[in-house]
């Protein structure tokens, strides 16, 4: 019993990692535009339909992913560009569509272009699973805990020990003051996107491996990347990382004891829980904007 | 004029149903239920300022309500009509005091949250048919008559009628006033008397009312639901209606549905000409496209544009 309660926990560190990810995108965004990305699982389906379709076409796995990155990026840039940016001065609802209609718009381009099939990619390197106290984890857990690593340090030493990160810090801290200083708003606001479909992306092709990548995934990763954003409070990176591994862990033991349908309603049960009770999330501060 | 109005169109459509075939009867059927759907949440969201990404969920309750007492307790439709609305006004009450304490961004996740939550238990709850639903749902019947398509698209757009008629009272009532005054600024009509917690709640049950009478009556019409007929896709649906028709604005709702439906039947005729190798869901994408378009472009909707043309 305690084995198999402790292998839950094993595969809900990896899919919460991936959540980790994808929420770090939505923290990135909501600080610096105060927006609710609602498309951000779809930059990890590009990621991860992208990589997976250039590796069955023969390209090496770990040039697939790099390019897969890069699609990604360019299409968070281009959706700031054509949707997010023309309609800047809109009020936050219209702003919640906009993101709505380009989750739903990049769901059917995936369609479009990959058709219903799965796809799968290779896992980064082959071997043995690892054993961890017991419990048993794919090669490629390593791969995506490591992702996670690397892509929180680098977000930590930016915000830190950069004069851009700095500035993005101090855009965040107060718009209007950062702006008379010369601080570039809109540049950041479209970088914020960039980088959100960056990491979105890379979640996307460390889980193609695992999970094997459809169109419609972007929906799914995309909400339990909110949930994980939310838990940790929405304006707090570590909040993200936090609360990804918080959600996967919940998850996959509601999913193993109860059943799998039910992975996803607890974590919006979780969800909902966080908004009423501690709406500032588990390492947020009060919430300002929300 | 809202009840006028009304009845000029379900005139309109008991007379057209006499010589449509019956695909295309089936259509206005869709629409109708669509628009009652639409006209709810056009109250909630463009009246009163607020946000619902789960109104789907509401339809499915409505549906599974009917449905259930229909197929387990051979409840005649028209009650399941009446206790789908009721069940579908008890779960938006309860879910109120959750959801409407939070704003925008918040409010919208937390429905659409709840929407996906409701779903997973029409998908895990075996007693309503797991993930395959319900099938030979039995259908409205008037003594010895038997509803056919015909007969559904005149219930359908009846209800809209009535529908429409109740909503265009309520929003040119103190009532309607005191929601845009919410909308316009909450804090602001709470300092001018307006109880906004206890409006929103009712504006948000009553929305709930709408889905749930038009899931019913599409439980019965289609004699066939499962989960997937109510996933967050239809929700999203529902406010592309409504941001398309004018999200404040009622004749909107209608003329959102009605243009929603029909382009979903241009593209799924006209998309595979072009572009062969498209298939299943592929409308998803331009319906994502002129949802984004009409936001920037007309964000208070085809009827804003009617409005100023005649003033």
């Amino acid at each position: 019993m305690i084995a198999q309660l402790w292998q839950y926990v094993l595969a809900g560190v990896v899919v919460g990692a991936i959540y980790a990810l994808i929420a770090a995108g939505f923290v990135l965004i909501y600080q610096v535009t105060g927006l609710i990305n609602f498309a951000q699982g779809e930059f990890a389906m590009i990621g991860a339909m992208t990589s997976s379709a250039l590796a069955t076409g023969g390209m090496p796995v770990l040039e697939a992913a790099a390019i897969a990155v890069l699609v990604a990026s360019v299409t968070g840039g281009l959706c700031y560009l054509l949707a997010i940016r023309p309609a800047r001065a809109a009020t936050g609802v219209t702003l919640i569509f906009i993101t709505l209609g380009l989750d739903v718009a990049l769901r059917g381009l995936g369609l479009f272009v990959w058709g219903t099939n799965p796809l799968s990619l290779p896992a980064f390197s082959g071997g043995a699973a690892i054993t961890v106290l017991g419990g048993a984890l794919p090669p490629q857990a390593m791969w995506v805990l490591l992702t996670d690593l690397l892509v929180f340090a680098a977000l930590y030493l930016f915000f830190r020990h950069t004069y851009a990160g700095t500035a993005v810090r101090a855009a965040v801290a107060n718009p209007p003051i950062a702006s008379t200083f010369g601080i570039p708003l809109r540049t950041f606001a479209f970088w914020s996107f960039v980088a959100a479909a960056a990491i979105g992306g890379l979640g996307g092709v460390v889980v193609a491996p695992i999970t094997s990548a459809t169109y419609d995934m972007g929906l799914t990763l995309g909400l339990a990347g909110f949930v994980a954003a939310v838990l940790g409070g929405l304006d707090s990176l570590p909040g993200a990382l936090v609360g990804g591994f918080v959600l996967g862990i919940v998850e996959k033991l509601a999913g193993g004891v109860l059943s799998t349908g039910w992975e996803q309603g607890v974590g919006f049960l979780i969800l909902v829980l966080v908004l009423v009770l501690r709406p500032q999330g588990l390492l947020g501060r009060a919430a300002r904007r929300a | 004029m809202y009840g006028r109005f009304g009845l000029v169109l379900l005139a309109l459509v008991a007379v057209l149903v006499w010589f449509l075939p019956s695909y295309y009867t089936g259509l206005l059927t869709q629409i109708g239920l669509y628009a009652l759907v639409t006209i709810g949440l056009n109250m909630f969201m463009g009246y009163a300022g607020q946000v619902s990404l789960g109104q789907a969920a509401f339809v499915g309750i409505g549906a599974y309500t009917s449905a259930a007492l229909a197929v387990k307790g051979h409840v005649t439709p028209w009650l399941g009509l009446i206790a789908g609305a009721l069940v579908a006004a008890l779960v938006a009450y309860v879910l109120s005091f959750i959801a409407l304490r939070l704003r925008e961004n918040l409010l919208a996740l937390a429905t659409l949250a709840l929407g996906i939550v409701i779903n997973v238990v029409f998908n895990e709850w075996e007693f309503i048919g797991g993930s395959s639903g319900f099938k030979d749902i039995p259908g409205f019947a008037l003594g010895a008559f038997t509803f056919d398509q015909r007969a559904y698209a005149i219930l359908a757009w009846a209800l809209v009628a009535l529908g429409i008629w109740f909503a265009g009272n309520v929003v040119r009532s103190s009532f309607g006033r005191a929601l845009i005054a919410i909308s316009a600024g909450e804090l602001g009509a709470q300092t001018l008397g307006v109880e906004s917690e206890r409006l929103k709640r009712q504006t948000f049950v009553l929305s709930a009312v709408y889905a749930g009478v038009a899931g019913a009556v599409y439980a019965s019409s289609f004699s066939y639901i499962d989960p997937s007929s109510f996933s967050f896709l239809l929700s999203v649906n529902f406010v592309l209606m409504s941001v398309i028709g004018g999200i404040r604005s009622l004749w909107g709702a209608v003329i959102g549905a009605a243009v929603v439906v029909a382009l979903g039947q241009v593209l799924q005729n006209v998309v595979p000409l072009v572009l062969p190798s498209a298939r299943g869901d592929f409308q998803q994408f331009f319906l994502g496209v002129i949802l984004i378009a009409m936001l920037i472009l007309l964000p208070r909707g085809i009827t804003s544009r009617l409005r100023e043309a005649r003033a």
